[in-house]
């Protein structure tokens, strides 16, 4: 219970309550803005909570993402555009309602829903972290290799809908990761003698480049495609909505219970969340024929699933380190950078921190609601900034960002050649999601796996003797076998499209 | 500009080819048979799996639908945005070069200010923008997060 006051004294400190109410306001602007994302905010806000408290640090990234989810309904359906991907699955159906007049009532489901899944979300996480630490205090090197394992291996089995190109994308992101300084015997690998190259690839920096400049080029040659925003007014978004809940209010729970889920599963986020429980509700309604033609039910159910997914992503974050989505892929190399190992110890040593991250999660999804309609009702004068205005002005936030990690140019050099870099894979449908995830973890992976060899004296079967391990081995195997049968006996994508 | 997964893959197979060849320069683990060479290995192994199985479908693709090895995309044909997308780049190795001599505020204002034009953005607005977001983030992380941006010029002045 002392963890649990002593939590409450970090969040509620007039400085942090300050963070996280600015990184409100600047989640729900990029998140409004098409073309910005909310990793892109995350991305840019990442080296100004470089210098901040590790609570302020958690609540900035934590409210800014928040935010950013919901306000990229609002694009949705003003200009059918979404504002950020986790908004694409439905962003056709909101503009619907809004042609047939149902703008307030959208608009009003989207923020009521997405501020429910997000607690529901919440709730989750509240629920099992802890539970979950406890038995991985057990884990040893051998359970967190294999974790590792299993968590790269979700990363392309479920995060993209080319599983070849997702496994390259791993592949080059722990390529990337063993540059710099080996962790077991400190031997300097790939760094042609260069100084700032012993440091490894600074994490920061690389995440810039491939989730902002990657953004700015594909946004720069596109930039005369802007929307026309809708003329309707939105007036009171509340009303209609408790016959929407009186109705749908199973949608919710089954929504934002997919939106978690998929939200713990290693390397899906937000957007496939959306996807999903989109899909699911249309197959299980009772009225399928009227999705796509402005109809609330799937958006209940989508919208809250994007919001949910945070929280779940959160789970293996703060249990296992290991990154629940690309988001929380960050939050994780913020954690290190901070000189937190994020892992069960993390619940046993400081629980206060862990208490603290659930505050500030409940919190964010608190203010969502004052400030979520604040937004709605501004989101003309949002809508019409320009984005050759905005360009700019983020090129220089990300140079000074990057500059500021390392206080040196390297970190731009770094960060400008990860950007085209990144630009360059997904030009050609190499998602860069499971690159960064290999880069986060690829440390984490070689050190136990030598640490383990070192205490097995070299023998492989070290890794199945543990029970905990074993099944956690077995298990990883056999999905590994499960995808080279998929692999070998899937349509090929030519045939399929022959065909 | 999109290669053919073939040519993709050929270019990722090099690269693994070239990690490989390196990681025989890096010395044994005394005691190990394992050594700072094994992940190298096998991350080049798994990056030529996938860079063979990717040529392989770049050549059926390319068999069955006649699919170019270069192609273009619709943006690379209109100067301007390709003229944007260069400027962009050019802008941030502009930065890397030349902001240690002028210093953050001179180099930062005249890039905006060449993208906001080039972007065309009404010259007033330009100015006007380019000057508060110097001075915004440069009194941002200068002067509260003490961040060390590069003063150049106006050194004696700050």
């Amino acid at each position: 219970m002392d963890a649990v006051i002593s939590a409450f004294g970090l969040v509620f400190e007039p400085q942090v309550l300050g963070v996280i109410l600015a990184s409100a306001v600047f989640g729900m602007f990029v998140g409004a803005i098409p073309g910005l994302t909310a990793t892109m905010a995350t991305a840019l806000l990442v080296p100004i909570t470089f210098f901040m408290s590790p609570v302020a640090a958690l609540g900035a990234i934590v409210t800014a993402t928040a935010m950013a989810i919901f306000a990229g309904d609002i694009p949705g359906a003003m200009l059918r555009m979404p504002g950020t991907p986790a908004s694409a699955a439905y962003a056709d159906e909101s503009y619907q309602m809004t042609r047939k007049g149902q703008l307030d009532l959208c608009m009003g489901v989207n923020l009521v829903f997405s501020v429910a899944g997000g607690l529901f979300g919440v709730v989750f996480l509240i629920a099992f972290a802890p539970m979950l630490a406890e038995v991985a205090i057990n884990f040893s090197s051998f359970e967190y290799f294999w974790l590792a394992c299993l968590g790269l291996t979700c990363a392309i089995f479920i995060g993209t809908g080319d599983s070849l190109k997702g496994l390259l994308s791993l592949f080059i992101g722990l390529a990337i990761a063993t540059v710099g300084i080996d962790p077991a015997a400190g031997q300097p690998r790939f760094t042609f003698g260069n100084v700032d190259l012993l440091s490894g690839i600074d994490f920061i920096p690389a995440m810039i480049g491939m989730f902002a400049v990657s953004e700015l080029l594909r946004g720069a040659v596109s930039m005369d495609k802007a929307g026309e925003v809708v003329k309707q007014a939105v007036g009171n978004m509340f009303t209609g909505l408790s016959a929407v809940w009186k109705k749908y209010w199973k949608n919710f729970f089954r929504g934002s219970a997919v939106g978690t889920t998929i939200g713990i599963l290693p390397g899906a986020g937000a957007d496939i969340a959306a996807w999903v429980s989109y899909a699911v509700s249309k197959k299980l309604s009772k009225e399928p024929e009227k999705f796509g033609t402005g109809h609330v039910e799937g958006i209940v159910d989508s919208t809250s699933a994007n919001n949910s997914a945070l929280g779940g992503a959160w789970i293996p974050a703060l249990v296992f380190g290991i990154p629940g989505d690309s988001i929380t892929a960050i939050v994780i190399g913020v954690l290190y950078m901070k000189g937190m190992n994020p892992g069960p110890t993390v619940f046993q040593q400081s629980p206060e921190l862990i208490y603290a991250v659930f505050i500030i999660f409940i919190l964010a999804n608190l203010i969502m609601l004052p400030l979520g309609w604040a937004a709605i009702k501004s989101a003309k004068q949002i809508l019409r900034v320009p984005k050759n205005i905005l360009t700019p002005i983020i090129v220089i936030f990300c140079l000074v960002g990057a500059f500021a990690m390392t206080n040196s140019a390297y970190g731009i050099v770094l960060m400008l050649t990860m950007g085209v870099f990144g630009w360059w894979l997904e030009e050609h449908d190499i998602p860069v999601a499971p690159l960064i995830l290999g880069l986060v973890l690829g440390q984490m992976l070689e050190q136990n796996f030598m640490s383990s060899m070192i205490k097995a004296n070299g023998a492989l079967m070290g890794f199945f003797e543990r029970p905990l391990a074993g099944t956690i081995g077995v298990l990883t195997l056999l999905l590994w076998g499960m995808m080279i049968w998929r692999g070998l006996t899937a349509k090929k994508p030519v045939e399929a499209a022959a065909a | 500009m999109k290669f053919n997964d073939a040519i993709v893959g050929a270019i990722f197979i090099v690269i693994a080819g070239l990690m490989i060849q390196q990681s025989f320069s890096f010395p044994g683990f005394p005691g190990q048979d394992y050594g700072p060479n094994l992940f190298p290995r096998i991350i080049a192994g798994g990056i030529i799996l996938c860079s063979v199985l990717l040529i392989l479908r770049g050549l059926r693709t390319r068999a069955a639908t006649g699919q170019a090895w270069l192609a273009f995309d619709d943006w690379t044909r209109v100067p301007r945005h390709l003229i944007s997308f260069f400027l962009i780049i050019g802008a941030m190795l502009a930065y890397i070069l030349i902001s240690d001599t002028l210093g953050f505020i001179i180099t930062a204002f005249v890039l905006q200010l060449g993208l906001f034009l080039w972007f065309s953005v009404r010259p007033v607005t330009a100015v006007v923008v380019a000057v508060v977001s110097t001075l915004v983030v440069q009194y941002f992380f200068a002067s509260l997060l003490r961040v060390p941006l590069p003063r150049g010029l106006l050194d004696s002045i700050l």
